[in-house]
Formats: structure tokens, C-alpha cells, sequence
């Protein structure tokens, strides 16, 4: 008769060893990579008109604004740019030196070197961010390993978890969660929609960044991030990011 | 489901668009209608329409000062008395991960009455796509629902080209079928992996969360992208498909649908778990009925009603498709009819691989109109019957029109946990599949 603990032994160690190794293939799919230009400039400017949210400019590749809609692989593109793209400030996802920007190592934000305690919050997402970052706590991701844990108050939270373009009717229940964290605290913006607004920047009734709401200490981009893009995200607030 | 664009204050409905969209109607006050009618067949379409009053609508999305709320056209009693309170529960809340809120109006444990309130993450999706051209809105309508994207996008499309009346290459509705049938196996084992949370099935949830992440990964293998954004756009990621990786599909899905006959078989024999979820937020086969209950929700209670049998198009025409429905229409029975599931849509990835068209086709693009047109699509998403009603010109949408699952079936989870007690709403709630982000649009 098959039992919980047969089926478990059957299926063996499961979790990744991310970040100890580098992300394999089967936890990031193509998308999971920032596009980058394979031909410099030309790619650049061949890929302007390309881009259906104007996230490639003549310099570089805004990934704050990058949907990874693919338009742009005719133009002399591949998504091909590192797992670790998570940043601590707005304008180095769109930095001209991209993708190599986006790999420097990081310094911890001072308080936060050990475990977090993540509180999630919703804006006005499809849904697909909030299962990608709720997918951390499945056996093959596992970020209770890392010292990463998910709470269901925000008064026992050190990391506002943002995903989703705010909508007006979520800035006031998305100021009272903030307020709740107890300082020292730290938010996270997690996908393009609460970085820019991605897909639906521009739409009246919407706020295109998080950041100006609330002040936010790291970016992850991606539509959505792949689970170990945010555990990237997570890990670098914590100065534990793996190094590329 | 859906209306006119914009509510007296000036802005959008949840929902927006056709106002002569029978499905759901908007009046003035930016309220809306959910229709459905059985009793001619489930014929939930029938434009021209008179909206509320009749007595085909089932329930109305309201607007308040606040949010929407789903109103029944029935009316309910209301209860009062000593100690009877209403709270809220969300928009922020960990067990509900969505921003959403329920009052719930109880004396204690027991739930007299539950309102769900949406709006909260309302992106004006469907009005801000109207002006777009087809493949643009694509883009946003694939983000309405991620976790349904592939049932959003097929459906869109659909009436979209039955708008104009384009042709699609055979193959490319065979790619169609294959991303919603993916989707749907993802989706249903996801669900019975966050029941299972909400009992406490600690080892179970583990497994079965894990095998929906197998999914996830085999979406992104495939497609390119582990939600399938851009799957079903032929400016899309690269597709993985050729023989050799077809094949290769075949075998992981294989053993994926043997890992999930051990794990359903291991479910069924907890007796915690299936005593937890039995009898739980019970759905009578009349209520479904009356109240517009669509997809896993209205086939636990016996009413054998899926687009892919009863309004099929290519490729289900030609593939085998067998759906039991289940009798007791509680949350065992929805979770029963959510295994069923997954196993008919690994037998139709099977037959789907197996018999992949090969000779590609040479299209003649439709003349581009300057008149508008207007179409109907329609699938069996994830949840349910999905519906888009678009109008286009110049390959530019006009206006458009959806009713979702989850729009559908919110009002009957609400009915279903009346005098339910707090305890069951996790068991209650996951087991339905709503996505509050499907109702907001
Ligand atoms: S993937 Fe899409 S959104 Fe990103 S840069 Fe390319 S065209 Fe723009
Ligand atoms: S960033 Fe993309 S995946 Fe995340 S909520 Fe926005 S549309 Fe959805």
C-alpha cells in the first residue's frame, strides 16, 4: 500500500542548490533572462520599434520596463542576460553598461545580513508574480533553507513583498501594510508591473512605480521573475546573493 | 458579465466595454449582470437583451462607494440580531493571497452571510485595450489572469478573428489546445495542493505543489515562458515543438501523469483529508443552475455542461474526450472533478502529440475592413466557460466584452458557505478557483 513517506522517499532530494550552483535550465526558461542585444547598437536601434512598451532605447534595454514579450528577437536579441538581475536602485536596470550592470555584487542593506520574514502584498497583480513568489516555500525551492520565511502579519515582517501595478484602491491598504512593519524594514518590489507598470503603464486609475509610493530597496525585474530570480531579489537584501 | 466602459463617476467598470453584451450588462449606475439560462441550453450569449429584471440574470456586480460587490437578483434574507456583526476579511490577507475582501456577517464561528467585494486590483484592462491593435491588447489580455492565460488569449483571439473572419493555420489551434490543456493540469493540481494546505496535509501539499512546479517548468520548456505569456502569439518566445522535442514531451508528461496518479490515490486514502473536505460548502445541483455555475464548480453537481464537449471546435472535434461529473457538489466533489480533469487532459496532450498536423498551410490574410465586425469566442478555461465578445476595424479593437469563470461562480461560493462556519472558508474558497484578478480585469 503506497504511504506519504514511501512517495517521499521515491521522489528523493528535490530542491535546488541554488544559490550554492548556478540556476539550471528547467528553473529558468528563456524568460527568466533579460533580452540582450547581440549586435550592439544595431540590435538597439533595429529593436526601438520593436519593443510594444518602449523599453529599448537607442543606449540600452530598460528591464524595469521589460515585459519579455520576445518581439525584439528579430532585431537582434536573445534573452540570454544573467539570472541575477536584481538591483537596489531604479536607474541601474536601465543602465547603458547592461546586462553587465546588472551582475555587480551588492552590499547587504545594513540591517537585514541574517533570515527575513516576507510579507506579501498584492497591488494589482495577474496573479502569476504572487504564485511565482509563493512557489519559494514548494520543496523544490525550499527558501526556508536560506533563512527566508513567509508571515502572515505585517507586524512580524522585516520585507514588504510588492508585486502588481498599484491601483488606486490598493495605495491606501498598501501604505497601512508598510506602516505596520516595524523598522528596521525594507521593501521589494517584485515583476515590471510594480517597477513601471510593465504591460500597463499609462493606464488611468494606476500608479506606474511602487517607488512612488513607497520607498523601495530592491528591484526584480521579470514578467514574472522565475522563483530563483526572486530569491535573488531576497537574497541580495541580505548581501547573500550569488555573484556572477 | 461585462458593460459599458465607464460607471457615472468617469471611471472604468471592472470589466468594461460592450454595452449591448447580453452575457452581462452594465446599466447606469455602473452595476452589472451575470446571466446564464440553462434551460435553453446554457445559452449565455444572446445579445439584445433586457438587462436587470430579467429573469435570466442571476446576480449583479455593484459598485458602491468603495468597490464592487456581488449582489444576488434574488433577495436574501438579511439576519440580525444580538452579537451579529459583519467583519472584513482582506483586501490584504496571507490565506487569501489576492487582494480581495469578504464581509462576513456572523454572531461567532457561523457564517450568516458572505459578500465578496472585488475591485481592489482593477488594471482597466479592457478598456485600455480598446484602440489597440489586436496583437497589442493580446499582450494585456494574456496578463488579465496569469494563471489563465493561455483560456484568456485563445478565447480573445478567437472572437477576434471570427470578427474579421481570418483563418488560423491548423497547427497553430493545435498549439492552442496543447497551452490550455497544460494550463488546465497546472491549475488543477494547484488547487488541490492549497485544499490540501488548507487541511493541513503537510506532506501532501508538499508533493503536490511540487508536481504543479513540474508544470510550471515544463510550460517555460516548451514555450519559453512558464505562464505561457506569448505561447499561443506567433511573436512569442521561440516554441520548443519540433518531432524529437514532441517526443520528448510525451515521455515527461508521462511520468508527470503517473506522479499524480500516486499522489491522487494517496489523497483519497487520508481519511482526515477527505473527511475535512466532504460535505463542505455543498453547491445543490438547482443552485448551480439558477445561480450560473460554470466549469469544475457546476460539474460537481452533476450538470455535465464543458465548451470542449458541447460548443467544441478543432481541434477537440477530432480528439476523445471523456469528462465524469460528480453528484454531491461539495468540495470533494470539485476536487473529484478536478483529478478527472487532469487525467482527460493528459489523454488529450497524448492525442494531441500523437496526430501534430505536419503539412504547414498557406493563409490568406482576411482584407483589412474598415467596418467593424464583431465576434464571439469562447472556451473552457481552467474555471469554467470564459467568453470574449470583441468588435474590431482595421485589425484595431473596437470594444470588448468577457465574462470569466470566476465572475460567474463568485455569487455560488458566497451561497455556499451561508451558515458554513469560519473554518471552512479556506477549504471552501480554494477548492472553487476563483482569481479575484479574473473579476477585476
Ligand atoms: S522582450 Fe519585449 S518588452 Fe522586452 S525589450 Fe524585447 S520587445 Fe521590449
Ligand atoms: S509583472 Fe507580469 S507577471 Fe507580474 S503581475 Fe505584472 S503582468 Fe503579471
Amino acid at each position: 500500500m503506497p504511504t506519504w513517506i514511501g512517495q517521499a522517499v521515491r521522489n528523493g532530494i528535490v530542491t535546488t542548490r541554488y544559490p550554492e550552483v548556478p540556476a539550471s535550465e528547467s528553473e529558468i526558461p528563456p524568460t527568466g533572462r533579460p533580452p540582450v542585444p547581440t549586435q550592439g547598437p544595431n540590435s538597439l536601434r533595429a529593436g526601438v520599434s520593436l519593443c510594444p512598451v518602449g523599453a529599448i532605447s537607442e543606449r540600452a534595454v530598460d528591464q524595469g520596463k521589460c515585459i519579455r514579450c520576445a518581439r525584439c528577437l528579430p532585431g537582434g536579441f536573445e534573452f540570454l542576460g544573467p539570472v541575477e538581475a536584481a538591483v537596489l536602485t531604479r536607474s541601474a536596470l536601465a543602465a547603458e553598461e547592461s546586462p553587465g550592470a546588472l551582475s555587480r555584487p551588492i552590499p547587504p542593506l545594513a540591517p537585514l545580513s541574517r533570515s527575513l520574514h516576507v510579507f506579501l502584498v498584492d497591488a494589482g497583480s495577474c496573479n502569476a508574480c504572487n504564485l511565482e513568489v509563493l512557489a519559494l516555500t514548494n520543496p523544490l525551492y525550499d527558501s526556508q533553507r536560506l533563512g527566508i520565511f513567509f508571515t502572515n502579519s505585517p507586524r512580524h515582517a522585516d520585507v514588504l513583498l510588492v508585486v502588481g501595478v498599484p491601483t488606486d484602491e490598493m495605495v491606501e491598504p498598501l501604505r497601512r501594510a508598510y506602516d505596520a512593519l516595524p523598522a528596521p524594514k525594507a521593501v521589494v518590489a517584485v515583476g515590471v508591473c510594480a517597477i513601471s507598470g510593465g504591460a500597463f503603464a499609462g493606464i488611468e486609475g494606476l500608479h506606474d512605480s511602487l517607488d512612488q509610493l513607497l520607498p523601495v530597496d530592491v528591484y526584480v525585474p521579470g514578467c514574472p521573475p522565475a522563483p530563483v530570480n526572486v530569491l535573488d531579489g531576497l537574497l541580495r537584501a541580505t548581501g547573500r546573493g550569488r555573484r556572477t | 458579465m461585462i458593460g459599458s466602459s465607464r460607471t457615472p463617476s468617469g471611471r472604468p467598470g471592472p470589466t468594461s466595454a460592450n454595452p449591448d453584451l447580453a452575457l452581462a450588462y452594465a446599466a447606469d449606475d455602473g452595476s452589472f449582470a451575470v446571466y446564464n439560462d440553462y434551460s435553453s441550453g446554457h445559452e449565455t450569449i444572446r445579445p439584445g437583451s433586457e438587462a436587470e429584471g430579467s429573469r435570466d440574470v442571476v446576480a449583479t456586480w455593484r459598485r458602491t462607494s468603495d468597490a464592487w460587490r456581488v449582489r444576488p437578483a434574488a433577495p436574501v434574507e438579511a439576519v440580525e440580531g444580538y452579537g451579529v456583526f459583519t467583519f472584513p476579511y482582506g483586501p490584504i490577507s496571507m490565506g487569501v493571497p489576492e487582494s480581495g475582501r469578504f464581509d462576513v456577517r456572523t454572531y461567532g464561528e457561523r457564517i450568516l452571510a458572505l459578500s465578496p467585494v472585488a475591485g481592489y486590483k482593477s488594471r482597466r484592462i479592457l478598456s485600455s485595450v480598446c484602440g489597440q491593435t489586436v496583437s497589442d491588447a493580446a499582450l494585456r489580455i494574456e496578463r488579465l489572469a496569469g494563471n489563465f492565460s493561455a483560456a484568456h488569449v485563445a478565447a480573445f483571439l478567437s472572437a477576434a478573428e471570427s470578427a474579421t473572419g481570418a483563418s488560423v493555420a491548423r497547427g497553430e489551434l493545435w498549439v492552442r489546445a496543447l497551452a490550455q490543456e497544460l494550463q488546465r493540469i497546472y491549475n488543477h493540481i494547484h488547487v488541490i495542493a492549497r485544499v490540501a494546505e488548507a487541511a493541513s496535509q503537510n506532506v501532501g501539499t508538499a508533493q503536490a505543489h511540487a508536481l504543479a512546479e513540474e508544470m510550471l517548468r515544463v510550460q517555460g520548456s516548451v514555450f519559453g515562458h512558464r505562464w505561457l505569456f506569448g505561447a499561443l502569439l506567433t511573436s512569442g518566445p521561440r516554441r520548443r515543438l519540433d518531432p524529437a522535442e514532441r517526443r520528448a514531451l510525451g515521455g515527461t508528461l508521462k511520468r508527470h501523469a503517473e506522479a499524480f496518479e500516486r499522489l491522487w490515490e494517496l489523497f483519497l486514502g487520508s481519511r482526515t483529508f477527505v473527511d475535512r473536505i466532504q460535505s463542505t460548502c455543498v453547491v445543490a445541483p438547482s443552485v448551480a443552475r439558477d445561480w450560473g455555475a460554470v466549469g469544475p464548480t457546476l460539474r460537481a453537481c452533476g450538470i455535465a455542461w464543458d465548451d470542449r464537449l458541447r460548443v467544441p471546435t478543432s481541434p477537440y472535434t477530432d480528439l476523445f474526450l471523456d469528462l465524469p461529473q460528480e453528484s454531491s457538489g461539495d468540495a470533494l466533489a470539485r476536487l473529484l472533478v478536478r483529478a478527472h480533469e487532469v487525467r482527460a487532459s493528459f489523454l488529450l496532450i497524448e492525442q494531441l502529440l500523437d496526430r501534430w498536423p505536419v503539412t504547414p498551410e498557406a493563409l490568406e490574410a482576411p482584407p483589412s475592413s474598415l467596418a467593424s465586425s464583431r465576434g464571439l469566442g469562447r472556451v473552457e478555461s481552467p474555471s469554467g466557460d470564459l467568453v470574449y465578445d470583441v468588435t474590431v476595424s482595421r485589425d484595431r479593437v473596437v470594444s470588448i466584452g468577457m465574462r470569466s469563470a470566476s465572475q460567474a461562480n463568485f455569487p455560488v461560493f458566497a451561497l455556499g458557505l451561508r451558515d458554513g462556519v469560519f473554518t471552512d472558508f479556506h477549504f471552501a474558497w480554494e477548492s472553487f478557483g476563483l482569481v479575484f484578478a479574473e473579476v477585476d480585469g
